[in-house]
């Protein structure tokens, strides 16, 4: 239909690869933040920020 | 904890009051700005319908749609964004503002401009067909000036900071002055001006524009606006880190999804859909992250305001960048480039999330730093005219749009598209009459959470949980 639709064979699996598998750990960690926040020392930033504002 | 590189300056009550009056000059002359700029858009919304209406050559189409869009991405939404950027990065650090005088070079070149350009674009000097920056570059010059001067203020306050951590809101902050500056410095050079290369920086500036100077300023108030007014502490810093390493990573080249289908490169193309699908990331883990902060305060989003339009604002962001990346899919871009629909996403975006982020976030923000509450009348008149406005405006643009588009594609006669249109163009009006006046509400709680009397409305901060801080 659209001639720009289409690209060389290996250019369209070497950006496929590169982007998946980056892609792939960003949800990864995305997904592992999510469900382990962990930052439980009273003194990390997110605390401090609530106690020093009025 | 260990003490920044720089010794922090003292706070005295000078500097507070000092700070207070940039973020009140800054609020109130961005908001004459989005009545200025939305009075504009009004009259261009029912020049759709009545096109011959006030048809004179300074009120032609051509002119004021640039004057609409420019008022508002640059004289309101920046103004907005910066007055509370300013109050945001001075708290979180603990210090001081650099410097309030360059604070208000800043808002002089930053109203100098808009008005230059406004007037310029009034005069029938426009810059060519470049979307979003239609400002002839001399005034372009003055607003990169501005947002120097701004950019240095807030990394130098940052430098000042009174802890070695950096809060999250600084990094967004940090990095929409810097890539800011970018992306209007690369829009004015020389080379970029001609053939497909002008093209290619179109659609870098314009999605750019959004992305790396609104969306990183708007993210930056909400890491701090949401936990203060919560009185709870963001859900995880670590998501907000990597929301932001992966914007800067997928962003910058999403821009070439304007122009699939065109003589740009393929590669460019499909690059930029790729990276418009894996924009899902930084969104999906923003989003989460301030949805997750929230969780169990169900009631507060009814009773707090402020919250409220923190609320709307996160669902835009993401429901309009998802929204953006199906548009950048080929097969959809096929159904809706061109129509109405990309006019209804612009509008969930810079109106859902960015503008209801900076009214959030001035509702939270500007009674702490001037002592002086809005209405609670009036802010729940604002919220609901803006909300219920914005709705109509977005849904009927968005089935307008898809209407034009199938038109199209079933090569239906051009003025059929035009015909169909009519029903949707109404209800865009009457949305939009609604936004207007809303925000006419809000230009009165500006004044009184300034200089006016002071409102009934509760303080913006809410009862702390018992688990919230360790």
């Amino acid at each position: 239909m659209h001639a720009m639709m289409e690209g060389p064979l290996w250019g369209v699996i070497a950006v496929a690869s590169v982007a998946g598998v980056v892609a792939a750990a960003c949800f990864v960690l995305m997904f592992w933040f999510i469900f382990k926040p962990g930052e439980k020392d009273p003194h990390h930033p997110k605390y401090e920020i609530l106690r020093r504002d009025r | 904890m260990q003490s920044s590189p720089l010794a922090p300056a003292s706070v005295t009550a000078e500097d507070e009051q000092a700070l207070s009056r940039v973020f009140s000059a800054y609020t109130l002359t961005g908001t004459l700005w989005l009545l200025f700029g939305t009075a504009v858009g009004l009259l261009v919304a029912f020049k759709f319908g009545a096109p011959d209406f006030w048809a004179e050559k300074y009120l032609t189409f051509g002119r004021l749609r640039p004057i609409h869009t420019n008022s508002v991405f640059y004289g309101f939404a920046t103004l907005m964004l910066i007055g509370a950027a300013y109050h945001v990065v001075a708290r979180s650090c603990g210090t001081r503002l650099y410097s309030a005088k360059l604070a208000w070079l800043g808002l002089w070149l930053f109203n100098i401009a808009a008005v230059a350009g406004t007037v310029a674009l009034s005069l029938g000097y426009n810059y060519g067909d470049l979307e979003y920056r239609e400002w002839p570059w001399p005034i372009r010059l003055i607003f990169i000036a501005a947002v120097a001067v701004t950019g240095w203020n807030l990394l130098a306050t940052m430098l000042h900071r009174a802890s070695r951590d950096l809060y999250l809101s600084n990094w967004y902050i940090g990095a929409g002055v810097l890539w800011g500056s970018i992306i209007a410095i690369v829009a004015i050079i020389p080379i970029y001006q001609h053939g497909l290369g002008m093209m290619a920086i179109s659609g870098y500036y314009m999605h750019n524009a959004v992305g790396m100077w609104f969306t990183p300023l708007a993210l930056g108030l909400f890491y701090y606006a949401i936990p203060k007014v919560l009185n709870r502490p963001i859900y995880s810093y670590s998501l907000g880190v990597l929301a932001f390493w992966t914007n800067l990573m997928f962003y910058p080249l999403l821009g070439g999804h304007h122009f699939l289908f065109s003589p740009l490169p393929w590669w460019l193309q499909t690059a930029a859909v790729i990276c418009s699908v894996a924009m899902i990331v930084p969104v999906f883990a923003g989003s989460a992250n301030y949805l997750l902060t929230m969780r169990g305060r169900y009631h507060g989003r009814i009773e707090s305001y402020p919250l409220a339009f923190l609320f709307i604002g996160v669902l835009c962001y993401l429901f309009g960048s998802t929204q953006g990346t199906l548009e950048a899919l080929r097969s959809l871009q096929d159904l809706w480039h061109f129509t109405n629909f990309t006019v209804g996403h612009s509008h969930l975006t810079m109106y859902g999330f960015v503008t209801f982020a900076a009214w959030g976030a001035v509702y939270a923000l500007l009674p702490l730093s001037t002592g002086k509450n809005p209405g609670r009348f009036g802010m729940a008149t604002h919220f609901w005219l803006a909300l219920v406005g914005m709705g109509m405006y977005v849904i009927a643009l968005s089935i307008g749009g898809s209407v034009q588009g199938w038109d199209w594609i079933q090569h239906a006669p051009f003025i059929k598209s035009v015909t169909d249109m009519k029903t949707y163009y109404l209800w865009r009006g009457i949305g939009g009459m609604l936004m207007f006046v809303s925000h006419i509400v809000f230009a009165w709680n500006v004044w009184r959470m300034t200089f006016g009397k002071s409102g009934d409305a509760p303080s913006p901060i809410m009862e702390p949980e018992a688990e919230s801080t360790p």
